[in-house]
């Protein structure tokens, strides 16, 4: 019955989850000049379980992105799930600390949604619903990136791995389009927008800067620190203005 | 090559835990956080996401671009058509995958020199 039911609202998270999976997957082998790109999306997709951190993994085997900025972007990516699992403390009570490690490795923002949606009343098939929900997402989206990268690899041995490269050239503005969808949806509440802005802000008046100085290219790969340093800064100095406006 | 990949994925898999563990390991018996921690956590993930989208168009300059290319023009237009799209529509997945397509349908039409 429990199963049934998770199985049932994890359907739109298969839909969603196997199809940008595979884009990533796809990204990786066609794009990412990495060996055993299958073996490297399923270990990477089974311990990250993040859609921005599996496009930006890409990323990084690209341009062997400074572990330090990795670091960074890490922390930015996943820094919204502390909000997340503040409201789910209550639900995971009582969980044993195996279930529970999972329970906490496998928080995303579908995998929370429908865990926050359940009705169930605190207990023990609340918890067993959100531990079947957290694995069918996960498989969902190991499966996904995995079969992508198989499918990039194959297509490169049967043609030629320029033309596949040709043929895919553009597919990872699926990672630009995946971030502007996220800020779109965190714009909708008011209290946002300022933050958001101003991240946007000094991300751009950094990157410009360094771009005058080393390059758009080294620019890039240096912007994360000292972006991340002034916003937190600026969020800082703004703190009573920006909170005022939430009031 | 292959001890970056191994140090990426055990780092950030690690990483990403501890991020998602914080408040049950700070506040799990229980309490509140700090008023400054809270007030960080809320409007950091906003800018955050906001820097990754410049961060993400950073990528796309390039120095001898020229013609339509130079001015980040497919990349602008197929943005603003997956932000509409997400605000009018609200589903991710149509937004990502027709934002994608009009992407690489553009960089067609337009090539970069």
């Amino acid at each position: 019955m429990i199963f049934r039911r998770a199985f049932k609202d994890s359907l739109p998270v298969l839909m969603g989850y196997s199809t940008m999976g595979f884009a990533a997957g796809v990204l990786l082998a066609v794009h990412g000049g990495v060996e055993w790109p299958a073996f490297w999306g399923a270990v990477s997709s089974g311990l990250f379980i993040s859609g921005p951190l599996q496009y930006l993994f890409v990323d990084w085997v690209k341009t062997s992105l400074a572990l330090g900025s990795v670091f960074v972007v890490v922390l930015c990516v996943n820094f919204r799930y502390c909000l997340y699992g503040l409201s789910l403390l209550e639900r995971f009570k009582g969980a044993g600390p195996l279930a529970k490690f999972y329970l906490i490795m496998g928080i995303t923002d579908e995998t929370y949604a429908l865990q926050m949606n359940c009705r169930l009343p605190p207990g023990r098939p609340l918890r067993l619903y959100c531990l079947v929900l957290t694995a069918l997402d996960h498989l969902y989206w190991v499966l996904g990136v995995t079969a992508g990268a198989l499918a990039g690899s194959l297509a490169q041995s049967v043609v030629s791995p320029e033309s596949v490269q040709r043929a895919t050239a553009g597919i990872d503005f699926a990672m630009t389009a995946l971030f502007i969808v996220i800020l779109v949806d965190q714009c909708r509440e008011r209290v946002n927008r300022a933050p958001a802005a101003i991240g946007g802000m000094a991300a751009a008046g950094v990157f410009l800067a360094l771009a005058a100085v080393f390059g758009p290219e080294r620019a890039r790969a240096e912007m994360l620190i000292p972006a991340i340093i002034s916003i937190v800064a600026l969020l800082l100095a703004f703190r009573r203005h920006l909170e005022g406006g939430r009031r | 090559m292959s001890w970056y990949l191994i140090l990426v994925c055990v780092g950030v898999g690690v990483l990403s835990w501890v991020l998602r563990a914080l408040p049950f390991l700070l506040f799990g018996r229980k309490g509140e956080p700090p008023k400054v921690v809270a007030y960080v956590g809320k409007v950091l993930s906003p800018a955050a996401i906001a820097m990754l989208v410049v961060y993400c168009y950073a990528g796309y300059a390039r120095p001898g671009a020229t013609g339509l290319g130079a001015c980040l023009l497919p990349e602008i237009v197929a943005g603003g058509v997956t932000a509409a799209l997400q605000l009018w529509r609200r589903n991710p997945l149509v937004s990502i995958l027709a934002g994608t397509a009009l992407y690489m349908t553009l960089i067609r039409l337009f090539p970069r020199m």
